[in-house]
């Protein structure tokens, strides 16, 4: 009954209307930025663009990971300490320690995914709540931050900032290249591989899965892994665009990451969802936050309109479904 | 004992409860224009086998379900609950097969919460304390304090409490469905004692058991329910627990199923030893040769499902062993990704929950199992791999489906059930573990898998199949098991079965006396 109440709704509607429809996200972004195009004159510019490549590849990696997290039916709030606490140990290790730029960038990274090891460990195979377990994470990472950092926004210099440096005036930097390749290649790893399916299998029905061979614990601990080392890597982006390591970057970034996720399509409830669907709720939330500092809006009208696309996404993609 | 229930045809006011014509269909029809009639005082029986309706009856009378057809008079008057508190308030009071205890509340709380009138209404701890030490006292858990909280407490110890809780309120008619499943033959006793008493007092009782000694002691009158329709209501007295089993089976009892073959000379496929698990606590042993159809057959709750969690690894297994011979070698199971790389695939009773993504497409959910059947060495699928295999086993098992990439929530409860062979002949299952293969599927599907299952038995297949139909199994099974109360207790071939013989053998372990062994 249902297929054929699907189909009298796809004859009944129009095209146009289902290509609209089938590209919402795509839709909405197109026409978020046609809004602000049309009333503010410096909105469709160069220094717009060079601003939003700046914000763009800490929130685009954590994205990245928060999107698979929550496919598998689980949850990471700890990624934007995760983030200050890579970042810090990149600071700390170039500047207290010495040591080169390329190791303190792993160690920032390793740090990273040893922080979602420790969630995965404690909320896969320990079966602890996941939302507990990385709220807590939340704190440790944060403080960690504050004390390898001696609370200190830790000064790194110019050598980091290479790699968020625009080339030329194209505003492309090394770090906006790098999440742009990690979009395309977890999208790929979602649609296309083993691994994909598997998380997709864990979060739609943890129990068919392991009638199915396939062991939840497993899948659950490599994707918080995935999200803790891309946190790490978004530490390192953030260090590069700020020159210096802060341990109070990313405060509320896992927030930000989740609802670029569910913009773009993802379901909190685990089993749906997509890296590239992720990588536009990114922009949205970027341009949406831009345009409107650009038209004068203030900070708290500020939030109160992207809460509230927030909560209209999710609307629509009740909606839909 | 029977002279208290006397029959009053015609006289509708003076009968505690009436059901008219009762009728409820879920996926098929499980009551059928069910009449009853039990007076003030009696204590009327129900048994049945799995699935004959009893426990939609007993849900039905306190409003947890509502009838599609007939209808229900209490004390004369019509009735018409919606919900327990409508029940209740009529003076209906359930003691659930299932619990309804609240593990994190005390036994004093979880009694009061059946009892309070209002929500709003202030706790008074002190007489709670009081009423529920007496009730447990009643019951027989006078050493049990009403503090301690419900989720410490034993299986039989919590059945006792639920027991409690029923008695807490001052209904005038009880339903008990099977009450003393997890009860000792004294606490049974007991609580015997106790109904008898009530019915002395005028309060009638509703008795569904498996236990078909407890229910001619206990019981003034019992009913039969089988395919969902009473098939004989008489006075206890009059009765055996033989004729109630050859009553339960029904009159077609000893129909033949279609010959098949006899059995053939086969390699061993399969070996359990001893096995035990934390809810097999009795060792079983048997062998599976391939080919066979073997048949489970058993109450519910008789270890059916558990057993063959226990051959797919997903339980722990805590002695014994089990062995797959492959090709003159053989292998141990542990876990279901050891199960699945030797060949053992299961579909589960629950197919919503262990068995189907519902939220994924036809190809999904019949390649998750079999994901390195459509891939290279990297992990990398290959969709046209994925489509071409799918397409094939979706026509051999004639799926019904709009094609590989339809959700499968859209599918009917048959296709779906066909998927999941689909799934395990995809990642080349030789040993099918199934669960109520045809439960909740229409009998057109339950043909067409029946027909399936045989061919893929003539392909060298083997099947170990849990029905609780013994039609199905009859016409299926090369042998079947029989369990009762999770133990392994007949094996009967072809030659030497009938519906009678198996019931009574799965019936056999409620009717020991030394029913002492707590299940839990």
């Amino acid at each position: 009954m249902t297929l054929e109440r699907r189909q009298f709704v796809t004859q009944s509607g129009s095209r146009v209307f289902r290509v609209l429809e089938e590209n919402l996200i795509f839709v909405s972004l197109l026409a978020i930025v046609a809004f602000f195009g049309l009333i503010s004159d410096s909105f469709l510019s160069l220094t717009t663009l060079a601003t939003l490549f700046n914000q763009l590849p800490a929130l685009t990696v954590v994205s990245i990971g928060m999107t698979l997290v929550l496919i598998s039916g689980g949850i990471d709030l700890s990624v934007g300490s995760v983030v200050a606490l890579s970042a810090g140990v990149i600071g700390a290790g170039i500047s207290l320690f010495g040591l080169p730029l390329p190791l303190a960038a792993c160690l920032g990274i390793l740090a990273g995914a040893l922080a979602g090891l420790a969630n995965g460990g404690l909320g896969a195979y320990l079966r602890l709540p996941i939302f507990i377990v990385t709220l807590g994470m939340l704190e440790v990472a944060r403080g960690l931050a504050y004390l390898v950092t001696d609370s200190q926004t830790v000064y790194i210099g110019a050598k980091i900032q290479a790699f968020a440096i625009p080339w030329g005036g194209s505003g492309v930097s090394a770090s906006i290249l790098v999440a742009l390749t990690l979009v395309v290649a977890f999208e790929f790893v979602l649609r296309s591989t083993v691994f994909g399916r598997q998380i997709v299998a864990v979060g739609s029905n943890e129990s068919a899965a392991e009638v199915s061979g396939i062991d939840p614990r497993r899948v659950r601990c490599t994707v918080l892994v995935i999200s803790g080392l891309l946190a790490g890597l978004g530490g390192l982006m953030n260090a590069a665009y700020l020159g210096s390591a802060d341990p109070n970057a990313g405060i509320g970034l896992e927030l930000s990451a989740i609802a670029a996720a569910v913009i773009g399509g993802t379901s909190l409830m685990g089993g749906r969802g997509s890296v590239i669907g992720a990588f536009v709720g990114v922009l949205i939330v970027s341009v949406l936050q831009i345009g409107l500092a650009q038209i004068g809006i203030t900070e708290p009208t500020k939030r109160v309109i992207t809460g509230a696309v927030i909560i209209l996404a999710v609307i629509l993609d009740r909606w839909r479904a | 004992m029977t002279g208290r229930c006397p029959r009053q045809h015609g006289r509708l006011e003076n009968l505690r409860i009436v059901t008219n014509g009762i009728c409820k269909s879920f996926a098929a029809p499980v009551l059928r224009d069910v009449d009853l009639e039990i007076p003030p005082g009696c204590i009327h029986g129900l048994v049945g086998e799995n699935g004959a309706g009893k426990t939609t009856l007993a849900r039905i009378i306190v409003g947890l379900e509502s009838a599609d057809a007939g209808s229900l008079l209490l004390d004369g008057e019509p009735y018409r609950p919606t919900n327990t508190a409508d029940s209740l308030g009529a003076g209906i009071a359930i003691c659930a097969q299932e619990l309804s205890l609240v593990d994190d509340l005390s036994i004093a709380e979880n009694i009061l919460l059946h009892t309070s009138t209002s929500s709003l209404a202030r706790i008074r701890r002190k007489s709670a304390h009081e009423t529920a030490a007496a009730l447990l006292g009643l019951v027989g858990l006078e050493q049990t304090t009403p503090r301690t909280r419900v989720g410490r407490l034993s299986l039989a110890e919590k059945q006792l409490v639920e027991i409690a809780k029923t008695m807490a309120t001052d209904a005038k008619l009880l339903v008990l469905d099977e009450p003393t499943s997890a009860l000792t033959a004294p606490q049974a006793d007991r609580l015997h004692g106790i109904l008898r008493d009530k019915a002395r007092e005028g309060v009638s009782v509703i008795y569904i058991s498996h236990r078909l000694g407890d229910v001619l002691s206990v019981c003034d009158r019992v009913s039969v329910l089988r395919d969902g329709r009473v098939r004989l209501t008489e006075d206890c007295g009059t009765l055996s627990e033989k004729a109630l089993i050859l009553e339960m089976a029904g009159a077609d009892a000893d129909f033949d199923a279609p010959g098949r073959a006899a059995e053939r000379p086969a390699p061993l496929h399969l070996a359990v030893e001893s096995l035990r698990t934390s809810k097999l606590p009795h060792p079983i042993s048997f062998n599976c040769r391939r080919g066979e159809i073997l048949g489970v057959a058993g109450l519910a709750g008789s270890g059916r499902t558990e057993l063959l969690s226990a051959l797919f690894g997903l339980d722990k297994r805590l002695a014994g062993s089990v062995k797959i011979h492959e090709d003159g070698r053989t292998v141990e199971v542990r876990n279901p990704r050891q199960a699945i790389k030797h060949g053992i695939g299961l579909v589960a009773e629950d197919r919503s929950r262990d068995g189907v993504f519902r939220d994924q497409t036809l190809a999904f959910n019949v390649t998750v199992a079999g994901l390195g059947r459509i891939s290279d060495r990297t992990g990398r699928l290959i969709r046209s791999k994925e489509a071409g295999a799918v397409e094939k086993l979706i026509g051999a098992l004639r799926v019904g489906s709009n094609g590989v990439h339809q959700k499968m929530r859209e599918l009917s409860g048959g296709n779906q059930q066909k998927s999941m062979l689909a799934r395990w002949l995809h990642c080349g299952s030789r040993l099918l573990l199934l669960d109520e293969p045809t439960r909740g599927v229409d009998v057109a599907a339950k043909l067409a898998i029946h027909e399936e299952l045989v061919r893929l038995r003539d392909s060298g297949i083997t099947v170990i199949a849990v029905s609780s139909e013994l039609e199905e199994l009859q016409s299926l099974c090369d042998r079947i098991l029989v369990l009762s109360k999770r133990r392994l207790v007949a094996e009967f071939h072809r030659s030497d079965w009938s519906q009678q013989r198996i019931l009574a053998a799965a019936f056999s372990e409620f009717a020991r006396e030394d029913t002492s062994v707590t299940v839990t």
